[in-house]
């Protein structure tokens, strides 16, 4: 596990996009863990300034560092606590549907035949259904709640991880170490988990971050649209809130931070896609 | 190859039926009175039940299984819960807005695209390669929302050089369908969204134009055709870009699919009269007719395009093309 480790921080810190892109997902990391410990007021108080007044759309001060809302809501503190929404939806669909792709596609690919033809129809018809449009009717049809939020991402996003391990485990399925551990008597469950699992690890990393950084979009355009959770506000929810508000052009504070927010955790991810890139496919390398 | 082709062809049939079916089971699986996604809930009650017999909502599953599939085939998509006009007829004048604004989107991804991609190929490793290809993956990372909002921000509220959203100057007669495309007024309500698209979606094109043009200039026909003396300018654009351009192609219909996705948004952002816009109204007021009927035509949109990405896919690859594979 050490060891295991000791590698990953290896290739991000060789490559320095994925070094900046490790330490922007780290600080998003921790910033959900300690949300509602570090939000200097509640996200839908609306505040009052020390002049006594209602602080409505103040922009960035001392006193409110990212501005305020039309309703004098702290943005400071809506960015934290919608830090924290957009980590648990990303993660979550993140690792659901790369365990969800890596076992259709190796399933698909090492046992082949009807399994695998059955298999990758089914892909084919996920690959049928725009993604955006089928998390808002979901969404709309079952109720604005977290978990369903994530439960339609994950429909979606693991197609694409199901293809790519696919044809992965067809080549790797041919080389000598497999046919070896068939030849010893091992079980095709032994075989797929212990000898062809272990190498496509860089590949699943890889699809790992971009299933992440998809979900992490999706939540975003489907939020901006008004279909998330109401409790659970999001950075998308935040824009979705200033659209509706109709103050666009007066509260840039109100659009930068959540935008920023967005671009900054994506962009880290795909950055640190890249470098895994590197390792899954060595051939970049020499580029 | 002809057999590849009519494989294809069925596979793509049986995917917008297995679609179909996945979006009577969804609909139908709403909380509630399992009728209400076909029979507005607020009509009076005998309205109601002389509806579901018309609609053959009292028969059994089954058969209301093929009673939809039925009025799906002959577009007889029933009627808005909110407008009360028959949905084929809302849908058929936003269908046109949607495919303009996403080939002209399209085009300004291609054109940018691949013209960038060859002179950060041709520039390698220099501050504007690598410049580039940050800003691409940066722009990748940029929800359409927010470079959106961002173009709406500066170019339409502070320069005042675009309009603020909607497709026509209000005012204006509606017109629709292709009569569209001699109004001035609607080339340039086209500009922002479709620059919006395109910024969301050149990243693709243009890191697959760079590295293959990359690849390709590193090949023997075009030391060859340096050493002939051909102007570097021939030897990249004649020579260099018409093969780098294949692998471009391929991915820029699998890109369209994803472009929906995008599309729905830009819409939104910038009011454009689309079916984006419809099945995020649609969704918002539980009008389930228009939102089932649009979400169907959206992922017809994007099936015929894998159709046609995998068409031509073959027909590029000469492997493929001259029967290598059957």
């Amino acid at each position: 596990m050490k060891e295991f480790l000791l590698t990953q921080l290896r290739i991000l810190t060789r490559h320095r996009f994925g070094a900046f892109g490790g330490i922007v997902i780290l600080l998003f990391g921790v910033i959900a863990l300690f949300g509602p410990v570090l939000a200097p007021h509640d996200p839908w108080t609306s505040l009052t300034s020390a002049d006594g007044r209602l602080a409505l759309l103040r922009p960035p001060s001392l006193e409110f560092p990212l501005g305020t809302t039309s309703m004098g809501r702290d943005i400071l503190s809506q960015m934290i606590h919608a830090t924290r929404t957009t980590v648990i939806i990303g993660l979550s669909s993140g690792l659901i549907s790369i365990i969800i792709g890596a076992n259709v596609g190796l399933l698909a690919g090492y046992f082949g035949g009807r399994l695998d033809e059955v298999l990758m129809r089914f892909t084919d018809i996920i690959y049928g259904l725009p993604f955006l449009p089928f998390l808002i009717v979901l969404i709309s049809l079952f109720g604005r709640n977290i978990w369903f939020v994530i439960l339609a991402i994950c429909c979606i996003v693991w197609r694409t991880s199901a293809r790519v391990v696919r044809a992965q485990t067809l080549s790797i399925r041919q080389r000598q170490f497999i046919l070896a551990a068939r030849a010893r008597g091992a079980s095709s469950g032994r075989i797929i988990y212990r000898h062809i699992l272990p190498n496509i690890m860089p590949l699943l990393l890889l699809y790992t971050a971009f299933n992440i950084a998809w979900s992490v979009l999706a939540e975003a355009g489907a939020s901006f649209l008004g279909f998330s959770d109401p409790d659970n506000l999001s950075w998308g929810g935040i824009l979705y809130n200033l659209w509706i508000s109709g103050k666009i052009r007066v509260a840039w504070w109100w659009f930068a931070w959540p935008s920023i927010c967005i671009i900054l955790l994506v962009s880290a991810l795909v950055f640190v896609s890249r470098a895994y890139e590197e390792v899954a496919n060595p051939r970049l390398r020499q580029r | 190859m002809r057999i590849f082709i009519i494989r294809r062809c069925l596979y793509t049939l049986l995917t917008l039926f297995a679609v179909a079916t996945i979006l009577f089971f969804v609909f139908r699986m709403l909380p509630g009175d399992p009728t209400a996604q076909v029979i507005s809930p607020a009509l009076d009650e005998a309205v109601q039940t002389r509806l579901k017999q018309a609609y053959g909502l009292d028969k059994p599953l089954a058969v209301q299984y093929a009673f939809y599939l039925k009025n799906l085939v002959t577009l007889n998509w029933g009627r808005s819960f909110t407008t009360a006009k028959p949905v084929f007829e809302m849908l058929a004048y936003r269908f046109w807005n949607t495919i303009f604004l996403m080939a002209a989107g399209l085009s300004f991804t291609l054109i940018l695209g691949i013209g960038m991609g060859m002179i950060m190929a041709w520039r390698r490793n220099s501050s504007l390669d690598v410049g580039s290809t940050l800003a691409a993956l940066v722009l990748q990372s940029a929800p359409p929302f927010v470079t959106g909002i961002l173009l709406l921000m500066i170019l339409s509220y502070r320069l005042d050089l675009f309009p603020t959203g909607g497709m026509l100057a209000s005012g204006t007669p509606l017109e629709s369908g292709f009569r569209l495309l001699t109004s001035g007024d609607f080339w340039h309500h086209l500009v922002l969204p479709s620059l919006t698209v395109s910024f969301y979606y050149i990243a693709t094109p243009m890191l697959i134009m760079r590295d293959s043009m990359l690849e390709i200039l590193g090949s023997d026909f075009i030391e060859l055709a340096k050493a002939k003396g051909l102007s570097p300018r021939v030897v990249m654009i004649r020579h260099a870009a018409r093969n780098a351009l294949l692998p471009v192609l391929t991915v820029t219909s699998v890109m369209i699919g994803f472009a929906i996705g995008g599309q729905v948004i830009v819409e939104q952002v910038f009011s454009w009269p689309g079916m984006g816009q419809l099945m995020v109204q649609a969704a918002s007021s539980q009008d389930y007719p228009v939102a089932q009927a649009t979400f169907f035509l959206l992922a017809v949109v994007v099936i015929l395009m894998n159709l046609l990405s995998d068409l031509s896919y073959c027909w590029l690859d000469p492997r493929i093309r001259l029967g290598a594979r059957a």
